[in-house]
């Protein structure tokens, strides 16, 4: 029920204006899904600190407060911390297990993603409105995705907004079209090994799933080519890592997706309306991945 | 020679400059297209459009006459439904490719995505690279050439047509099978390749359907049938149908089909009363110069809306199913009537069209009988997703109804058990829905009303849906809603019984802070003026009735809708049966019966102190069972449990 779109900017040695880019591919799209709009931005890591963004609301204080005492009491130091939106955004110093830290964190508040490098910025509206509120467009970075949702099987929240962080991993987050429909019996295998979910949304699954294989050191193009095989259901998905993005397409071929490729860059979309955005008045050279195909790009070192 | 730029022009109004320049005869050149959705739909006028870069989704779709160039790559749904004419693509093109394509020629220079072909009924599409995914599936006819290889599952399910493959064929799908091609039919391939200049050195493989799944082994014996009436309202365990149904199925080992929907006992608005005293009902002389019974559905967009003279529609049935004379009885009876007539699935009828004042043109996963044309002359477009009687599955249309005209109509072979598919080429979320329901708005100039059909299953969701993809009102079908052939299994047993669906969608809709925002037409086991009622009240804003409607012109209810031998030339399309239909007796028949469905419901209103039917609140009723209760919510009467006063 939605549109998705991805980009990586091949360069390790410059960021690409990240957030002008997701904003002008989820506008193309914006018809797929009017009710909410999310980015998920990579930007440059520094050793030993996190980015953590959480949804506070409109009379913030007294969760911010609550927050400020969680990072407190699991070592986490402030560095740097802001109100934007109805997000607070805070830096903080912390080397300990981001597992235990984030499930402690999602507690306090509602958590939006956290990473070294990565941040989600979701809320609802269109691209533009998430932009005019949150600066999205300012934002440059290395790559990224972003998501226009159509709420259907649940409320327009900012929360149930996309993209989606994998619980409980840092720098992981993916967007997803599509409906995975063995959900519960996978959710069920990964809560008995006590992983834990914030929402009933399909994309978080995947999130959580890819992530657990990711962090037990499978290679990101392993991890989406069984996913092909484990996950039931339409999907056309991407994924992205503090330094990769990979995409994976169900069998049936049943949700769109296209993609374009230059030296510089990589670009994936729902509908090539959206690449287009980025090269306006160009024929592009554009391919349709095939049905249950798997892919990814990662940056050059 | 017109030049369009889309850069500064949005596509609304280019498609209506491109019409205009069709009407001049004028070519007309599209500049920074950017893979915008939507370009030329609707255009029928043989003029040759440019594209000048990419183009998005349904591009020349639901078109007739024109050449269309796009220099680059197309989306989803290229030329869909398209009839003569000719589309040349320069680079790729998205999934279903040719789509329902009914005579045109479609010709890909690069790849094509999954579901090429799919549904297409005559014309060939061509593509010069690979196919991805099950090209041709559900084909009816016409040609597939493909130079390259084909993706998985070639041919699943075509029924007609033929597919030629220069390349590898990965795998074969469901009743499809590779046989030889005649000589006259590669001269026919490579002159085809000829004309469009493209270069082809090779030999074809010819794919066809196997037949091995279009027709049933045995046929069902012919027993004495027993009566829809007898058969329902008995025991649900052991009865004269439930002795008849095991003696059939030991004889033929299959499921059986039948017409007609669910019959068992299920709560529904027979287990709703009106709570105030009716005594007064009737009473007056005149109850219908006392109430104001007419509405409009359909305009919340800006669309002509339908104006009905009473909040009562009639059920789509089909031209396949029903007879022509029938289906002329109903549209004159909806006319004389002041309500509204749908076609159904399987194309509009000249004499239902001349008729019916009010024509609502419905849309099918099959495409059959689907056409710009008539999508223009309609008076209101439906997308039929699923029905009450059979939510999920496709339509079957037994071998002996699939005549000559009607296979015309439809496009489709003649004299096949015709299976229709389950699910939309180019509908498989949500999203792809609502650039389906802009096609369809760009087709026709936005003039005309655009409705869903949900069967009752998981229509929490559904209803949100059909909300936020902008349709005008929806048309909700319960578990009782009947059809013309589906297996008994999943007619009694699958779906959600009407009064559940109805109150499930005005939850819905209340959940997200909507509730009033989409008109529901409400249709299932609605049999007349109190039923619609009740429907009212609860909260519908309209009902349909399909059974009841045919019951009134004739019908016996035998339940052999789908043998084609009806015996009073309802559900046939054999000239001697329908024979003895008589069109201007039977429309008169269902045009007093609805005037009796307008007296009931006028009566009660009146009855109960109102002057409009919009009047009517969930007040006014209180449920008869617990069943019913606890499905509506609605006070339980007698009140259990209470204690008198001391």
């Amino acid at each position: 029920m939605c549109g998705i779109a991805g980009i990586l900017y091949k360069s390790d040695a410059e960021d690409g204006e990240l957030g002008k880019a997701l904003i002008d591919m989820l506008d193309g799209c914006q018809h797929r899904g009017p009710d909410s709009t999310g980015f998920a931005v990579y930007g440059r890591a520094v050793a030993g600190r996190l980015g953590l963004r959480f949804f506070v609301g409109a009379a913030p204080e007294a969760t911010i407060a609550r927050i400020r005492q969680a990072l407190a009491d699991h070592g986490a130091s402030v560095v740097d911390e802001e109100t934007v939106g109805d997000n607070y955004r805070v830096v903080v110093a912390f080397d300990g297990d981001v597992q235990a830290f984030a499930y402690a964190m999602e507690r306090a508040a509602k958590l939006v993603s956290i990473g070294s490098s990565l941040d989600i910025i979701k809320d609802v509206g269109g691209a533009h409105d998430v932009d005019d509120r949150y600066g999205v467009g300012e934002v440059r970075g290395s790559h990224g995705l972003g998501h226009v949702r159509l709420a259907t099987e649940s409320d327009v929240k900012p929360e149930a907004a996309h993209p989606f962080w994998a619980t409980g991993f840092a720098d992981v987050a993916i967007v997803h079209n599509g409906q995975i429909t063995n959900y519960w019996k996978m959710r069920r295998q990964l809560e008995q090994r006590d992983f834990e979910f914030r929402t009933d949304n399909d994309s978080e699954l995947i999130a959580v799933y890819l992530a657990d294989k990711l962090a037990a050191g499978r290679p990101l193009s392993d991890v989406l080519e069984t996913s092909i095989d484990d996950l039931d259901g339409t999907f056309s998905f991407l994924v992205s890592t503090d330094d990769e993005i990979g995409y994976a397409k169900d069998r049936l071929a049943a949700k769109p997706m296209v993609l374009y490729e230059t030296d510089e860059m990589v670009a994936i979309a729902s509908e090539e309306v959206s690449l287009n955005r980025l090269f306006p008045g160009r024929a592009l050279d554009t391919t349709e991945p095939a049905p249950g195909t798997f892919g990814t790009w990662s940056r050059s070192t | 020679m017109v030049t369009i730029d889309l850069a500064a022009t949005p596509v609304r109004q280019a498609n209506g400059l491109i019409r205009e320049a069709g009407g001049r005869g004028e070519d007309v050149r599209v500049v920074n297209p950017d893979a915008r959705h939507h370009i030329g739909v609707g255009l029928t006028d043989p003029i040759t459009v440019r594209v000048k870069g990419s183009a998005g989704y349904f591009c020349a779709g639901l078109t007739d006459g024109a050449r269309f160039e796009i220099d680059s790559n197309v989306g989803w749904g290229l030329a869909d439904n398209m009839y003569r004419g000719t589309v040349i693509v320069g680079g790729n093109a998205g999934a279903i490719a040719g789509v329902a394509i009914r005579g045109a020629e479609v010709v890909v220079r690069g790849n094509v995505g999954s579901r090429a072909g799919q549904v297409m009924k005559a014309g060939t599409l061509c593509c010069a690279g690979d196919a991805s995914f099950m090209a041709g599936t559900m084909m009816y006819g016409g040609r597939i050439i493909i130079l390259g290889d084909s993706g998985e599952r070639l041919g699943e399910d075509m029924t007609g047509g033929e597919i030629f493959i220069g390349g590898k064929v990965v795998s074969l799908g469901a009743d499809a099978m590779e046989t030889d091609l005649s000589a006259d039919e590669a001269d026919g391939v490579m002159a085809f390749l000829d004309r469009h200049r493209i270069p082809f050195k090779g030999r074809f493989a010819k794919i066809v359907n196997a037949g091995a799944k279009l027709r049933y082994g045995t046929a069902e014996p012919r027993r004495r049938s027993v009566p829809f009436f007898v058969a329902a309202g008995q025991s649900d365990y052991w009865n004269a149908r439930i002795q008849e149904d095991i003696y059939v199925k030991s004889q033929i080992g299959r499921y059986r089909i039948r017409g007609y929907g669910a019959g068992r006992p299920m709560p529904h608005l027979n287990d709703i009363a009106f709570k105030a005293d009716l005594s007064g009902a009737g009473s007056g002389r005149d109850p219908l110069s006392r109430v104001t019974l007419a509405t409009e559905i359909g305009g919340k967009h800006g669309a002509r809306p339908l104006e009905l003279s009473m909040p009562v529609m009639i059920a789509p049935m089909s031209f396949g199913a029903l007879s022509r004379s029938s289906k002329t009885a109903l549209a004159i009876a909806s006319r004389l009537s002041g309500i509204s007539e749908n076609t159904g699935e399987g194309g509009m009828l000249e004499d239902e069209r001349r008729e019916a004042d009010q024509l609502i043109f419905q849309c099918l996963s099959g495409r059959l009988g689907w056409n710009i044309h008539d999508m223009q002359r309609a008076d209101g477009l439906e997308i039929y997703i699923s029905q009450g009687a059979k939510p999920g599955l496709g339509g079957q249309l037994m071998a002996k109804k699939v005549t000559k005209e009607l296979a015309r109509i439809r496009g489709i072979p003649e004299g096949i058990d015709l299976r229709s598919p389950s699910r939309h080429p180019d509908i498989l979320g949500a999203d792809d829905l609502v650039i389906k329901v802009e096609e369809f708005r760009e087709a026709t100039g936005y003039r005309i009303p655009i409705s869903v059909k949900l069967g009752a299953g998981r229509v929490h969701d559904d209803i949100k849906i059909a909300l936020k993809d902008g349709f005008d009102f929806v048309e909700l079908d319960g578990l009782q809603g009947s059809t013309g052939a589906s297996s008994a299994e999943v007619l009694e047993h699958v779906g959600i019984p009407t009064l559940a669906a109805i109150q499930e969608a005005l939850d819905a809709l209340a959940e997200i802070g909507r509730a009033g925002d989409l008109p529901i037409v409400l249709m299932g086991g609605i049999k007349d003026g109190v039923d619609t009622a009740k429907a009212l009240a609860l909260g519908a804003d309209a009902v349909g009735l399909g059974s009841a409607a045919i019951i009134a012109g004739g019908c016996i209810a035998c339940m052999q809708c789908h043998v084609g031998t009806c015996v009073v030339g309802i559900a046939t399309q054999d000239p001697a049966h329908e024979r003895r239909y008589d069109t201007q007796r039977e429309a008169r028949n269902i045009h007093r019966y609805l005037e009796a469905v307008r007296w009931q419901l006028a009566a009660i209103i009146d009855g109960l102190g109102y002057t409009d039917y919009r009047q009517l609140s969930r007040d006014d009723l209180v449920a008869l069972t617990p069943e019913a209760a606890a499905i509506s919510r609605l006070p339980l009467m007698p009140e259990s449990g209470r204690v008198a006063a001391p």
